[in-house]
């Protein structure tokens, strides 16, 4: 306990140094701008600045792409809000209410929101990431293919409770998400499937390409064709943007839980922010006493989305400090970093190089206090954006989906792989299939596929597993309740009703 | 010999070099700046590879071009093929390893190392078999003997049709009716984990991993490790792991080593092909390159020109069979 102090105490003391400091803010605000930006994504933007940090000092390098990692996944938060325009894949679920929101003639009151459960999920996180990165990372490790197969199955069951409007549309929305991911390397073999002899399609179509192109894209193209219509603007954005202390003790639970939910599933490798935003916003509306608000703009599932995708940050870089393994793309990049410095992440690295571990968490806290300020100073300005004619933000949002479907990998194929998806989300969205499962179909389905192949390579087989481990037959069994509850409760409710009528 | 004639041509090059900067009219190659296509991926091992030697070639002005590296995603297939195409004029590079003749030899891809212009090899990393500390084996062949009593019961983590499902079937090959059970985990930080949570039996990993995850800064074992290295795949015994025998030494005819290769297109200009190899070759003598090397352990071997070629027709001869059982799997 001393010793994480005074770690603590020489981490801040690196990162207080006015270099440090600075590439900390610079990367934070870099994150939050690239994260605002519909297509440009903190992926790409990591991606992109990792070669120039080889030229820098190790500690400087790595404090600036956490800054990077932190200030991202807030900065998709704007978007996601004002144009439904998710900034990456963890944002997809504040669309569903921040965006009704902000239409509804309150955009600061969205983003306040936003802002503050993006910090408490970080702070919550963090705390994890200080006190109890080890042990956490050796029980990940005891995380079998059955247990994420199920887990992912429980995310998937999800789908429906997500999916507005017709529930047979949700479910085939989904299933078109899960078909789309099929295209690529077999995950299991190694050798190519539905490419259509193409080579492009060994790589699959990308999540990157498809998400902005199902999200951007096609709202492009919807508000190019009523492009006269005005919004109107009713919030007077005058007022603090700060939540008020009642809604902090009102949203408090929500926050404590989602930012728990986060952090669990960040430490989990391989799976990233976007399925602990999924559960923890499912979580929200499943334990909410106005259920009914979810997905027209309730203030709950803002927080419960925003609260647990920042608290997958601070997650995922639980393994990657304590074991040397990353726990989402992005930190699979942060390990080159690392490497390309000669420092090896992994379990001697608290021993080798204990002021970069320090560093790293105390870098991580200051990008959570630079986001909230940051975030709180410009946020008023930044909700402006809503009322920018769209004559003039359209083209620019396009340019910027094109810059960031391309940069990624450098390949011009995965330009026309977004252009098709607007369409395809275009067109879906005006057939009435929600957006929201066929993402989440899409990005969840290979990850699912791969874990229970694996599981059935080493069983030889077998399924059983899944019933017999533990942890892999609770969530098969939270996984049915959540499948069936809402059919059950539908019944009581209309026997209660029966019983009523025949009473009265 | 290998290495006069290369040092012969690191010096043509560092002269040529020199002169082109003085007189700039007379043109030499190379008279723009040179693209290294690297066909992964920012972060991993060859993009490490490829920057290091970019580093090194630009702060000792070995050339007087600019190196551009370039980060092509996704599945390798697609970098490598772009540089197949490419238009030959000597300014566009690929770095690759043995994952192309994998792909080749296993029916992924439809063209293979012949289809480019071999430039150079810069350093080679080899592989440790790894069990856990519990498993009660204690030597290759307690592992495949067991493998052999009981074939398909042992799970052998790895990436089906990549470097280490390869090196696997080299393993159970040197061993009549040994059989692991291959199973689809991943990378190398991958099967650690899979290996400390106890889901797998065994797998491989690179000298590297196996040094970060087993040893504290001092050389000394960490207690904490729940895996241990069997013996190690080199040519000789890597010094940091002095006491792991070689496969050799086992009486196994096992070595697997994983090259950097560098290659160029079909029809890439001689002056080209060899004036960036004796760069590489310059550069591998740098301080910034043997440091990396170091610290990675890479056997810092180096080859270029006829000894290249024999170099991957040899290792073609060895895994096209390894790589097509894999591709059975």
């Amino acid at each position: 306990m001393e010793g994480v102090l005074t770690g603590l105490v020489g981490g801040l003391a690196i990162v207080f140094t006015p270099m440090g400091f600075f590439y900390v803010a610079l990367g934070t605000i870099l994150g939050i701008s690239v994260g605002a930006i519909p297509g440009l994504s903190g992926a790409m933007l990591i991606a992109l600045t990792l070669p120039l940090t080889y030229y820098m000092p190790a500690t400087d390098a790595i404090v600036l792409l956490i800054g990077m990692y932190v200030g991202s996944i807030t900065g998709g938060l704007i978007t996601a809000t004002l144009l439904r325009m998710p900034g990456t894949p963890s944002n997809v679920m504040t669309t569903f209410d921040g965006y009704p929101m902000a239409r509804a003639g309150k955009p600061g009151r969205a983003l306040g929101l936003g802002i503050a459960a993006s910090f408490a999920g970080g702070i919550i996180s963090w705390w994890f990431l200080l006190l109890l990165a080890k042990p956490l990372s050796i029980w990940a490790t005891r995380f079998g293919p059955f247990e994420y197969f199920t887990l992912i199955l429980m995310a998937m069951v999800l789908i429906a409770s997500v999916s507005q409007g017709s529930l047979i549309k949700g479910l085939i929305a989904g299933l078109l998400g899960m078909l789309v991911s099929m295209p690529g390397v077999d995950p299991s073999s190694g050798m190519p499937r539905l490419t259509f002899d193409t080579y492009h399609m060994n790589s699959g179509l990308k999540l990157l390409p498809v998400l902005i192109g199902v999200f951007a894209v096609s709202q492009i193209i919807a508000d190019v064709l009523d492009i006269g219509r005005k919004i109107e603007r009713v919030e007077s954005t005058k007022s603090s943007i700060m939540i008020k202390a009642g809604d902090w003790v009102r949203h408090g639970g929500n926050m404590l839980r989602s930012g728990l939910i986060g952090t669990l599933v960040g430490i989990l490798p391989g799976v990233g922010a976007s399925i602990g935003s999924v559960i923890a916003y499912t979580t929200a509306k499943n334990v909410s006493k106005t259920p009914e608000q979810f997905g027209k703009g309730s203030e709950e599932g803002i927080v419960a989305s925003e609260t647990a995708n920042n608290a997958t940050v601070g997650g995922a870089l639980i393994p990657l400090i304590a074991m040397g393994i990353p726990g989402s793309v992005i930190d699979a990049i942060l390990i080159g970093a690392l490497m390309i410095h000669s420092i090896q992440p992994g379990p001697t690295l608290f021993i080798t190089n204990p002021d970069i571990v320090y560093a790293m968490i105390a870098a991580c806290l200051i990008g959570n206090l630079v986001m909230l300020a940051v975030m709180t100073g410009s946020v008023n300005w930044v909700a402006k954006l809503a009322y920018i004619p769209r004559t003039f933000m359209l083209p620019v949002i396009i340019v910027c989906c094109v810059i960031g479907a391309f940069g990624l990998d450098n390949v011009m194929f995965d330009v026309w792989v977004m252009l098709i998806f607007g369409v395809i989300g275009f067109l879906l969205e005006r057939a009435r299939y929600p957006l929201g499962p066929f993402v989440i179909g899409f990005v969840l389905a290979p990850l699912m596929e791969s874990k229970l192949r694996t599981g059935l390579m080493m069983t030889g087989g077998s399924i059983t597993p899944i019933f017999t481990r533990p942890v892999a037959a609770t969530f098969l069994a939270i996984a049915i309740i959540l499948l069936v509850w809402p059919l059950v409760s539908e019944w009581r409710r209309r026997k209660a009703e029966a019983g009523t009528s025949a009473a009265g | 010999m290998r290495t006069t004639t290369t040092a012969l041509f690191a010096g043509t090059a560092l002269l040529a070099a020199g002169m082109s900067m003085a007189t700039p009219a007379h043109a030499e190659w190379p008279e723009k700046p040179i693209r290294v296509i690297v066909p992964f991926g920012p972060g991993g091992t060859s993009d490490q590879v490829t920057r290091t030697f970019q580093i090194a070639i630009q702060e000792n002005d070995i050339l007087p071009q600019p190196i551009n590296v370039l980060n092509v995603g996704g599945h390798y297939s697609v970098g490598a093929r772009q540089v197949m195409e490419a238009e030959p004029d000597g300014y566009t590079f690929l770095t690759l390893h043995i994952a192309l003749m994998g792909g080749e030899a296993g029916g992924m891809l439809d063209f293979g190392y012949r289809d480019f212009e071999p430039v150079a090899t810069t350093g080679q990393f080899c592989l440790t078999p790894v069990v856990r500390k519990d498993s009660g084996f204690d030597t290759v062949d307690d592992l495949l003997a067991a493998a052999a009593a009981e074939p398909d019961s042992l799970l052998f983590g790895a990436n089906l049709g990549a470097i280490n499902h390869m090196a696997g079937i080299m393993l159970q090959n040197s061993e009549p009716d040994a059989e692991f059970r291959f199973v689809q985990i991943g990378g190398g930080t991958a099967n650690f984990t899979a290996l400390t949570g106890a889901q797998i039996n065994a797998s491989v990993l690179s000298a590297a991993e196996v040094i970060n995850f087993t040893k504290l800064p001092d050389g000394s074992d960490n207690p904490e490790a729940q895996i241990k290295p069997l013996a190690y795949t080199g040519p000789e015994r890597n010094p940091k792991l002095p006491d792991l025998p070689t496969m050799n030494e086992l009486g196994r005819d096992v070595e697997f080593c994983v090259d950097s290769w560098w290659f160029a297109p079909k029809g890439t200009p001689a002056e080209a092909i060899e004036g960036f190899a004796a760069a590489l070759e310059a550069a591998a003598q740098t301080e910034a390159v043997q440091t990396f090397y170091e610290e990675r352990t890479f056997n810092p071997i180096f080859l270029a020109g006829d000894a290249l070629a024999a170099s991957l027709d040899e290792t073609w001869e060895r895994i096209e069979p390894v790589a097509k059982q894999a591709g059975q799997q």
